[in-house]
């Protein structure tokens, strides 16, 4: 057992587009980066990794040499050459352990800056964890750093905390997938949980895919320069710097940086269900992208976020998206469909108060009339004794951190303390002790 | 050691965190009642053949979340287990922990929030004692 006045934990979250790491109590992460990593293909970078434990190795299915993992927006952002990047959270799940472990560092060596030695960890999890990836974990946080204490908490019971509620059903709108999940008096009904792979990547790609089917290419921030004209004086000229030795995932991953901040800052959900024929005529907005080309862009607007409740449109108009999207795992389905799904499959005593407290958070959720639509088309196909409300958090960055603030809130609860998972209850009776404590 | 004697010193035990289980038995795959502490419901045998279905494939426990995990009068709502070896169940502030092991089945039942994951470890480690015995 653990427990004490001054814990001062530390609360993880690794999601799909960025992680999340602070301290428990406060209001928002302190540190927040992409939850992506680079390395590079060529030079002293490639060096055999000496673990300490080689229990690891065997499990890790890569037979090439160990890379130096580097993450964080400074390394990310600087032009590399021969540097590939690769997103840690995949098709739902982690992709290594490796991966994990380069987030973890960076997130208290570089930023927090905290000995984790002397701190409990709050780790944020995916609803549907597989056991022994939940085990690798708990083995790397206990023997490699040495953490005195943890706790593994489903990302939809915090974001449930986060929001007041001990029942409701959470639906994640994130960057991977969207992903519903029942929550029950702070449990995650497991059965319920149901996954879709329309999240904010797909729509991002989406977003290029029309913007390049228009003849715009979308240039990466650092493939040219602005520099002031020699021949007209006060104004900017773009010289190509070019992408030569730029690997393909490099430069796609900033790409869609771009794609995602159009897709941000003039996406908007139609009110009613969206056609893009019917609507060709549909006033434009413009948008500048980094290297001044101004574009204008119409009805693509409101056709991007509706893949999220017309997934068909994903074989029309965006073909070829869902391959890069997702390949395997979750179907593309409409984030109605996912919900109903997730209700049929709990119990039906819990249906109606389910229908009553539907909490919609995750970066997708920042879409600013998502809420009402899917308020009133979930109120159209919901049964007719059920009372359909849909609840968001007011706030933009509660809304994105909903799962952080979650974990800060439960670490920081007097009656928690005493579910910690101890450095000594590891010792004793191995990492499988987790899934007893924190089902 | 008697069948009583587990459920008495072995479930009906203090736990690591204070306090103790509600109730606690030990039945066979066919419902009957090997042993079980005083206030343990009666279980009928439609409940116990849902059961063991719910540890079988096709659906695992699956239609059991949908209709809820019965055990004597009280209705448990079911959350995270082990697939084919662990069923949990919750109501209200309490709830329920059975470990299917070669022949029986292992039910601890409490009733603080706070006991949930010492039940588990408790009833899950008498389940896997009796695996290793070949019970």
């Amino acid at each position: 057992m653990y427990g004490g006045d001054e814990t001062n934990g530390i609360v993880l979250d690794c999601g799909s587009s960025t992680t999340r790491a602070g301290y428990a109590g406060e209001d928002t992460p302190e540190a927040l980066f992409p939850s992506v990593t680079g390395f590079s293909t060529v030079g002293s970078d490639q060096i055999q990794r000496q673990d300490s434990s080689n229990k690891r190795q065997k499990t890790s299915s890569a037979v090439e040499p160990s890379r130096k993992l580097k993450t964080g927006s400074a390394v990310l952002d600087f032009r590399h050459e021969n540097f590939e990047v690769e997103p840690v959270f995949k098709h739902g799940n982690y992709t290594s352990i490796e991966a994990v472990e380069a987030l973890w560092e960076h997130a208290w060596r570089d930023r927090l800056r905290v000995n984790i030695e002397e701190h409990p960890v709050m780790m944020a999890e995916p609803n549907f964890h597989p056991k022994v990836a939940r085990e690798q974990l708990l083995e790397v946080l206990f023997e490699t750093h040495k953490a005195p204490a943890a706790f593994m908490a489903k990302n939809a019971v915090l974001a449930s905390y986060a929001m007041g509620r001990q029942t409701s059903l959470m639906v994640d709108a994130g960057h991977d997938g969207t992903v519903v999940a029942a929550v029950h008096d702070g449990y995650v009904l497991k059965h319920s949980i149901t996954q879709s792979c329309i999240g904010g990547a797909a729509l991002s790609q989406c977003m290029l895919k029309s913007l390049e089917a228009k003849g715009i290419s979308v240039k990466p921030r650092f493939a040219f320069r602005r520099e002031d004209s020699k021949t007209s004086p006060g104004q900017f000229e773009v010289q190509d710097i070019g992408l030569k030795g730029l690997t393909d995932s490099f430069c796609n991953f900033h790409v869609e940086q771009v794609a995602a901040d159009i897709k941000e800052s003039i996406g908007r959900v139609s009110d009613l269900a969206f056609n893009a024929s019917e609507n060709a005529n549909i006033p434009t907005v413009s948008y500048e992208l980094p290297d001044g080309n101004e574009i204008q862009v119409g009805p693509e607007r409101f056709n991007v976020p509706e893949v999220l409740f017309q997934p068909a449109l994903l074989q029309s108009t965006f073909a070829g998206v869902l391959d890069s999207a997702a390949a395997n795992g979750a179907p593309a389905a409409s984030i109605l469909d996912v919900i109903q799904d997730s209700i049929s499959r709990s119990d039906v005593d819990v249906r109606r108060e389910l229908y009553n407290s539907i909490l919609l958070t995750g970066g997708c959720s920042l879409f600013a009339t998502l809420r009402d639509r899917l308020e009133r088309e979930l109120g159209d196909v919901a049964p007719q004794t059920a009372k359909v409300k849909v609840t968001s958090p007011a706030n933009g960055t509660e809304r994105r951190f909903a799962v952080w603030i979650g974990g800060s809130i439960l670490a920081s609860l007097g009656s928690f303390q005493q579910m910690w998972m101890s450095k000594k209850e590891y010792e004793e009776h191995g990492a499988a002790l987790m899934h007893r404590k924190a089902p | 050691m008697s069948w009583q004697t587990y459920v008495d010193d072995h479930l009906m035990c203090a736990l690591p965190n204070g306090g103790q289980l509600a109730a606690a038995a030990i039945l066979g795959h066919d419902g009957g009642v090997w042993a079980q502490s005083d206030s343990f419901p009666d279980i009928t045998g439609e409940q116990v053949t849902n059961l063991m279905s719910a540890f079988s494939p096709p659906n695992y426990d699956g239609t059991l979340a949908q209709k809820g995990l019965f055990l004597g009068g009280n209705k448990y709502l079911v959350v995270a287990g082990d697939q084919g070896e662990v069923i949990r169940g919750k109501k209200g502030s309490g709830g329920a922990t059975v470990k299917k092991t070669s022949s029986a089945l292992v039910i601890g039942l409490y009733s603080d929030a706070h006991q949930a994951g010492d039940a588990n470890v408790v009833v899950e480690q008498l389940g896997d004692y009796l695996i290793g015995q070949g019970m």
